[in-house]
Formats: C-alpha cells, sequence, structure tokens
C-alpha cells in the first residue's frame, strides 16, 4: 500500500504534472463546457481557440477532434533564438518567465498559462522539455516544421545540460545550490546526483567537524589524541 | 503594484474554488512526494476534494446508460479526469503512508497531530499488532532491560528519525529575503521564482506558511 518509490519526484509523475499546462487548441467540433473536478472546461465552438489543459488537449487530438496550437516558444525561430543566447552566455540562467505576484495562494507552474497561444516567445517554461516532447510525438503534424522543432530542441537540451555540469563546479554541503532556470525534467534528472552529492559532503563534513571538536577536547584536557582514541571512536 | 500585479490578482479571484483546489491538491502532492518528512494533512481540502469525487462518480453513475454518441464522449472526458485526480489523491496518501511506516515511532511522538484520524488509527493499530507480535515471539525471552523497542539510551537512539539536513529542490513563490542556513554561517537571499537546492531545515517553515514550495 505504501509508495515504494524513494522521494522526489520521478520522470512520469513530472510529465502527469506537464499534462496540467494550458495550451491552446482549435477545436473542430462543438463541445458544450463540462463541469469537471478541476473547474468548468471552456465550451468549444470550432473554430474559435480556446485553452484547455494538455491532458484534454491530447484527448481531443487523439480522436481528431481538434488541433493543438504549438506554444510560441516551440517555433523554430523562437527555439534558434533562445539556443543563440543559452550558448553564447556562459552558465548563466537561462531567461525565465517570473512567477505570477504573490496572492492568496501564489500562481506556479503547471497552472501558469506559458505555453498557450499568447505566451512569451523568449522565454522557456519550467515544463519546456516534457511539453515540447508530448507535443511533438502526438501532435507532430500541427507543427509547420516539426524536424527542425526537433533538432533545436535536442541542441538546447544538450547545452543546458552542459550548463548545469558547469554548476556542478561550485557544490557544496552547506548552502544551496542555485538552480533557477532548469525545467522540471531537467531537475529531476539532476536530482539524484546533485541531492546524492550535496547529503554526502554533508555527512564528511559533519565527521570532520566532530573530529575536529574531539581533538579541540583532548587538547583542552591535556591529553593528546592517539590512534586509540580513533579505534574507539570506531567502536562506537 | 503595478499593473501586472493587478491583472494577475483579478485572474487569481476569479478562478473558481475547483481550480484552486486543483492546484493545492497539486502542490500538497509534489511537497509530500520530495519532503523527507511528514507534513500536515490538509483536512478541509481532501474533505472538498473527496466529496467532489464522490459525486462526480455518481454522475458517471447515472449516465453510463446513456447511449447517445455526444453524452458518450463527454463520459470519457469526464472518466479520464476522475482518473487523473484519484491518481493524486492515492499518491498522496501512499506517500504519507510510506512514510508512517518508515518512521512509525517517530511520527507518534513527534507529529501525531499531522495525522488524519484514518492515518493515526492506523499508526496505532499496526504499531499495537507489532508490538505484541514481537514480545510474544521473542521480546519475552530478553532481560527486562533489553525489551524496549523505543530505547533512546546509551548514546544510540531506536527510534529511526527523518534527516532534516537532506538536501531538497524548492521554488520561492514570494520574494522570503534572506534564509541562513542553521548549524552553518550560510546565508542566501531568496526571491520570487527563484529554485535551489537547500537542507531541509533550512526551508521547512517557509514550506509551511507557503512562501515556499518543493519541486
Amino acid at each position: 500500500m505504501a509508495l515504494p518509490l524513494p522521494p522526489g519526484l520521478t520522470p512520469p509523475e513530472i510529465a502527469f504534472l506537464c499534462e496540467m499546462e494550458l495550451v491552446t487548441v482549435i477545436p473542430r467540433q462543438r463541445l458544450e463546457g463540462l463541469d469537471l473536478l478541476g473547474g468548468r472546461t471552456p465550451p468549444l465552438h470550432p473554430p474559435q481557440r480556446a485553452n484547455l489543459p494538455l491532458w484534454l488537449a491530447l484527448l481531443l487530438k487523439r480522436q481528431r477532434r481538434a488541433n493543438i496550437l504549438p506554444p510560441p516558444w516551440l517555433s523554430p525561430p523562437a527555439l534558434a533564438a533562445i539556443l543563440e543566447l543559452e550558448s553564447t552566455a556562459h552558465a548563466a540562467a537561462p531567461p525565465r518567465l517570473p512567477l505570477a505576484p504573490p496572492g492568496i495562494l501564489p500562481i506556479s507552474p503547471p497552472f501558469l498559462p506559458s505555453s498557450t497561444a499568447d505566451a512569451p516567445r523568449d522565454a522557456l517554461p519550467y515544463h519546456w522539455l516534457e511539453l515540447g516532447e508530448i507535443l511533438l510525438e502526438a501532435a507532430s503534424d500541427d507543427f509547420e516544421d516539426p524536424d527542425a522543432v526537433r533538432r533545436l530542441m535536442r541542441d538546447l537540451r544538450e547545452v543546458r545540460m552542459a550548463n548545469m555540469r558547469k554548476g556542478v563546479e561550485v557544490f557544496d554541503a552547506q548552502g544551496g545550490l542555485s538552480m533557477t532556470g532548469f525545467g522540471g525534467m531537467e531537475v529531476a534528472e539532476g536530482r539524484a546526483f546533485i541531492g546524492g552529492v550535496i547529503d554526502g559532503l554533508r555527512k564528511i563534513g559533519a565527521a570532520r567537524e566532530r573530529s575536529g571538536d574531539g581533538d579541540q577536547d583532548d587538547q583542552d584536557n591535556g591529553f593528546p589524541s592517539t590512534a586509540d582514541d580513533y579505534d574507539d571512536e570506531m567502536d562506537m | 503594484m503595478d499593473i501586472d500585479d493587478i491583472l494577475a490578482e483579478a485572474l487569481h479571484v476569479s478562478a473558481p474554488q475547483e481550480t484552486l483546489d486543483l492546484q493545492e491538491l497539486t502542490r500538497a502532492w509534489v511537497a509530500e512526494r520530495v519532503a523527507p518528512e511528514l507534513l500536515p494533512y490538509p483536512d478541509a481540502l481532501m474533505e472538498r476534494v473527496l466529496t467532489r469525487i464522490r459525486r462526480q462518480i455518481e454522475t458517471v453513475e447515472e449516465q453510463t446508460g446513456n447511449m447517445d454518441p455526444k453524452t458518450n464522449f463527454k463520459l470519457i472526458v469526464i472518466q479520464t479526469e476522475l482518473e487523473r485526480f484519484k491518481f493524486l489523491v492515492r499518491s498522496f496518501l501512499r506517500a504519507r503512508v510510506a512514510k508512517i511506516d518508515k518512521y512509525p515511532l517517530h511520527v507518534q511522538q513527534n507529529s501525531a497531530e499531522y495525522l488524519s484520524p484514518s492515518e493515526s488509527q492506523y499508526l496505532t493499530a499496526h504499531q499495537n499488532l507489532l508490538a505484541s507480535h514481537y514480545q510474544s515471539s521473542f521480546l519475552s525471552q530478553f532481560p527486562n532491560s533489553l525489551q524496549k523497542l523505543d530505547d533512546t539510551q546509551g548514546g544510540i537512539s531506536m527510534i529511526d528519525a527523518p534527516d532534516p539536513d537532506t538536501a531538497v529542490f524548492c521554488r520561492a513563490l514570494r520574494d522570503v529575503g534572506e534564509i541562513n542556513v542553521v548549524g552553518t554561517d550560510r546565508a542566501f537571499e531568496m526571491k520570487r521564482g527563484d529554485v535551489r537546492v537547500v537542507r531541509w531545515s533550512a526551508i521547512r517553515e517557509k514550506v509551511l506558511a507557503g512562501d515556499i514550495e518543493l519541486v
């Protein structure tokens, strides 16, 4: 009954989150608004565009009841511009969408409208990798040039992974490594490694601190620390 | 306050309760999956979500007999969403049970008020069963001083506890200002939208207050 997974979201769970992102569809059939558990969906009147969560858009697409409009940042020129920026700005955080201002419950991805047709074109949203892959697989006929998009996505991913690896050099156990700018899937990929290294470093640091304190005490007592002391510590 | 703030606030206020609940449940699920320790049970939220799920199931049951293709498709959409919601709730509860199973005594002693009624019933019943089983199968033959399951004497505690210094990934939802990492001289500022890897103990309070979310 208990969940057998270790802490931290797994890639399928990230994809599940990503499917809550809003995307713009062009319906081919009428559909009234439905009272869903997550709120009422807008009524669909072809050819008026509507914003729907990705899972619903995919369902409609699969039944050929709608076409999905790829978000502006997922077009070859926009991707090429972002790629250019990422490859020149070394290890700098890529441009990201600002979060919605504070409210009672601030909105955050996947509920920000960052992948609809009127989203900004010069910034990647948090779920860019997952969303791009899902759309390319399920709705490649809605892209003008799916192969170019695919190629640019792959380049972008490699450049960003390289940037992330550069960040590894500034690892330490105490503080906090800034991951601002990395997407959900990239965080999930780096989680085991980065989390493991930081926890490991912290434990080494703690052990060193403790043995350092031990030395201090020994000196205070006037007894130099000997190899026996270490043996005792090991026994405990 | 600039125009964006006003717009966003208007957007926020106009969102129906259902949508807000979905956002809150999603955030709670992610937090529970990522955090090393058990978090408070969101009573009111779960109550609302479970009532709605129950009502939606009734709607589906009532309309299943209807063979009209249009209604049929609507039902497919409704059922797909229902399954997604059920997955969220189930995964959320299972993540909690996993933590309760892993640190039963720690949860009983330190965060009993975070449990829902059925979780606390489960924990008590399960612990009693285990204790009586151990007692009858081998513990009764041990010397009295060695029979305890929650001995904290002698330098090593028998009670397993989550490591509060585990590194977690988090995102600031508001400008939270300076964060001091306890036990070190490290401090850093977190602004809205910043994602960082931090010790859980350093941001725990802010996460519970809703200023930082886990990712």
